[in-house]
């Protein structure tokens, strides 16, 4: 089961305040565990909201709207994709990551990822492939 | 520069266990959307998420992890999916937002992705590892 796992922003990480080194190296060992264990699949940090945007949808309109966001706690900054056996597992790897926000509240959310067997028949046997082919060459490309 | 679009469905915070897209024709559209972004040459990845309601939230007071189980009661905006593209600026990925056949309760943040170079040079060093990891855990 793959698993995408999501760093909520903090207070200090809307801020564009840089986790220290000790922090970092932490983190570090942490991915390299993940990693030995076979279990990560990516992993990446996001920029304040600040320097993002948001486009609302309602017919053909499309309106854009620039950050930052006040819902801070809604927020992503950063996430993994991990692939473990359940919800359990990828639970149990979460309690043993270095708490990603020291000195405030930090919170850490656990998604589980469709799979193209979830869809049943609503996905056709043309999306199937047509999916297939999507993932096996932006998996090149990434 | 690497942009993450966040999807972020209205409603979707408090879907049952086992809610999916039904509608054949949307998911038909959100195929193409996908491929278009594919010959473009801009997909990186892509992946749909399963409601909060079968997620858990780990959060750490005092440094030690408190497990909560999904659905959550405080949760106004939650992911659906994301895509992760490769563009030349922040305005080509609002664009490419702007392009998405998404319904009026949906809303798509585009959020840039931090890159080695953008974090100041004493902390590189320590960063190198992280992208030596991602590259290696990627499949290939």
């Amino acid at each position: 089961m793959k698993f995408m796992v999501m760093v909520k922003a903090t207070k200090d990480s809307e801020a564009g305040k840089l986790p220290d080194e000790k922090l970092l190296t932490d983190m570090g060992k942490y991915n390299e565990q993940l990693v030995n264990a076979g279990i990560m699949k990516a992993g990446e940090g996001l920029h304040p909201s600040s320097k993002g945007a948001r486009v609302r949808f309602s017919g053909s309109q499309r309106k854009v709207i620039d950050g930052p966001f006040a819902e801070t706690k809604e927020l992503v900054a950063g996430f993994w994709i991990w692939e473990t056996k359940s919800l359990q597992e990828a639970i149990d790897w979460v309690k043993k990551c270095p708490n990603p926000m020291p000195g405030e509240d930090s919170e850490i959310e656990i998604r589980q990822i469709f799979s193209p067997e979830d869809f049943g028949e609503a996905f056709t046997p043309e999306l199937r492939e047509q999916e297939q082919r999507l993932r096996a060459k932006s998996e090149k490309k990434g | 520069m690497r942009f993450m679009m966040l999807m972020i469905p209205k409603g979707y915070e408090s879907a049952a266990p086992g809610t999916m897209p039904e509608d054949e024709k949307a998911l038909s559209a959100m195929m193409r959307y996908n491929e278009q972004l594919q010959q473009a040459g801009v997909l990186l990845a892509l992946d749909g998420l399963h409601p909060p309601s079968m997620g858990a939230r780990v959060s750490f007071p005092g440094g030690k992890p408190v497990v909560r189980d999904g659905p959550f009661a405080e949760a106004k905006e939650v992911l659906g999916g994301y895509w992760l593209i490769q563009v030349k600026s922040r305005e080509e990925a609002i664009e490419w937002a702007k392009r998405c056949p998404a319904g009026p309760n949906e809303m798509i943040e585009v959020r840039q992705v931090q890159e080695v170079q953008d974090w100041p040079e004493h902390l590189q060093p320590a960063l190198e590892g992280f992208v030596e990891m991602g590259a290696a855990s990627r499949p290939t």
